[in-house]
């Protein structure tokens, strides 16, 4: 999926996000979670509310969840977008509750809670966004 | 916990309602607009410039307080506040007015908004601009990357969830796009005055980002509106009819998530929004309920948003929205006629400002599609992040 325009890219120095995107550069898919009670703490935040406990790391998931919602978007906001693409809304098998977007070319055939899988996707300057599709498509 | 034995129930009123016209290119300076919105609603109430000692913004608008001060001439004000983000702000603004005004910090306060919507910033765009985004604390870096750009696009997320979980249907949707159309067929303010919509173009229309289409989105526009907020027995002595504010509250939901609005799409249902919490909070408070309510403005950025309000509200279980909104129960006559003045969908998107100017109308009497009797008028500013509403109430 490219477009004319660079797509956009993420920072990938602020202190509570980095850590996912490095991670995405060595093709892993990590959710940050609280040390001592396990729970996963995203969108990313360095503290855990239910212990009270600042110590939190980041954990590698599996890189397997289902499908929570999509929209096929027809309508161009955006250059480096053409359209139609579908977002994917994903819930991580490994994390429930923890959601992440993807995006896939076109307007595939999709049904609510479908296993889907990470794959990664090297954009421009080297940054790797995590990126979901139906589980069994090739990578 | 709050302290609710001090109640502001009916103590304070709007007094005073003011708007510019609704268009796609104003010609005019937001301040410009602030300023014939601000002074229609001053002249409405009764009132001269001079006897505004407080102002509310909202945190989105261009035009600051002292920009307003300086422009109308005012003498100076002893309480300036702003509320947001965005559309969450016009009720929270009416909320600190009246808390401004019972705790003696002011004595009539200008509540506005004013935006070039259309042909200024418009936030149907894309905001990126930068190679990089997201960072300190926005969460953007997880959205926008994969072509998550827009509102309408998170809120088509949060439709198809809706249709996944109860079955939801465009046409659903599509009832409140003509509820909205057919009052501002009768609004002669209305943009979409002369536009008439029947479920056919509705359903014939362009995609824009599936499953919601062309008439699912709220129009982009250039206008402004205001109101004058002071106390219940001050009222009495202004010309017009006051709409008692009945109460105002605001509302978060227990998972707010972080950022202003992609992170909502974290949140454990995303077919909840802020509007259930604040109902709850603004219910106790008013000391009514949603069997109470005579006519709603429901804040509808997009359709769905007025759907999950009918749940979050009250009016119907959660899941039913949209066989109540299909029921006819929208519509003049029917069980919550709402958007009365055509609503952002078919009047004009003043980030939910017209909606309280309109909810006045009701309680006067004066409104182009008057529900005959309307006595309590329910009024929402509760889009995705926090929430906020207030009931008006006939004196």
């Amino acid at each position: 999926m490219t477009g004319e325009a660079p797509r956009i890219l993420p920072v990938e120095d602020d202190p509570d996000s980095a850590g996912f995107f490095e991670a995405a550069r060595r093709g892993e898919l990590v959710v940050r979670t609280c040390a001592a009670c396990g729970a996963h703490l995203h969108l990313p935040v360095a503290y855990c509310h239910r212990c009270r406990s600042f110590d939190t790391r980041w954990t590698a998931m599996s890189g397997r969840g289902r499908l929570y919602s999509w929209t096929v978007v027809d309508h161009q906001v955006h250059p480096a977008y053409p359209v139609p693409y579908t977002v994917v809304l994903v819930e991580l098998d490994d994390a429930p509750g923890v959601r992440l977007v993807g995006s896939l070319p076109g307007v595939p055939e999709l049904v609510a809670g479908q296993p889907m899988h990470v794959r990664f996707d090297t954009m421009e300057e080297g940054v790797v966004l995590p990126q979901w599709e139906p589980a069994g498509t090739p990578g | 916990m709050t302290d609710e034995t001090i109640s502001h129930r009916d103590r304070c009123a709007i007094v005073g309602i003011g708007a510019t016209d609704f268009s796609r290119d104003s010609g005019r300076s937001d301040l410009t607009l602030a300023a014939q919105a601000s002074l229609a609603a001053i002249e409405d109430a009764g009132l001269v410039p001079a006897d505004i000692d407080g102002i509310v913004r909202c945190d989105m608008d261009l035009v600051r307080s002292n920009d307003l001060v300086h422009t109308l001439g005012l003498p100076g004000l002893s309480y300036f506040c702003e509320a947001g983000p965005g559309g969450v702000a016009p009720c929270a603004m009416v909320g600190l007015a009246v808390g401004a005004i019972l705790s003696g910090q002011a004595s009539h306060v200008l509540v506005f908004r004013s935006l070039n919507g259309r042909s200024g910033r418009r936030y149907g765009l894309s905001p990126v601009a930068q190679a990089r985004v997201g960072g300190g604390g926005t969460y953007d870096e997880f959205f926008l990357p994969y072509g998550l750009l827009t509102a309408g696009q998170e809120f088509a997320l949060i439709a198809q969830r809706h249709m996944i979980e109860y079955g939801t249907t465009a046409e659903d949707l599509g009832a409140i796009a003509l509820a909205c159309r057919a009052r501002a067929n009768a609004n002669p303010r209305a943009q979409m005055r002369d536009r008439t919509l029947t479920m056919e173009d509705y359903l014939a229309a362009r995609t824009i980002s599936r499953p919601l289409r062309l008439f699912d989105f709220c129009l982009e526009t250039d206008g402004a509106c205001a109101v004058v907020v002071t106390t219940a027995e001050r009222a009495r002595d202004l010309p017009r009819r006051p709409a008692l504010i009945r109460a105002v509250a605001q509302g978060s939901p227990p998972s707010p998530q972080p950022g202003i609005m992609f992170p909502v799409l974290l949140r454990e249902s995303i077919t909840t929004l802020p509007g259930k919490p604040t109902a709850a909070t603004l219910y106790r408070r008013a000391g009514l309920g949603p069997e109470d309510v005579d006519v709603a403005q429901l804040y509808d950025c997009f359709t769905i948003t007025v759907l999950t309000q009918l749940e979050d509200y009250g009016f119907c279980a959660k899941g039913e929205g949209g066989p109540f909104a299909s029921s006819g129960s929208l519509e003049l006559g029917g069980r919550l006629p709402i958007n009365t003045g055509g609503g952002h969908l078919s009047e004009g998107y003043i980030h939910g400002m017209n909606h309280i100017v309109e909810g006045v109308r009701q309680i006067r009497g004066e409104s182009s599609s008057q529900v005959p009797g309307a006595e309590v008028c329910l009024v929402t500013s509760t889009a995705l992040p926090p929430g906020s509403a207030l009931i008006l109430r006939a004196a």
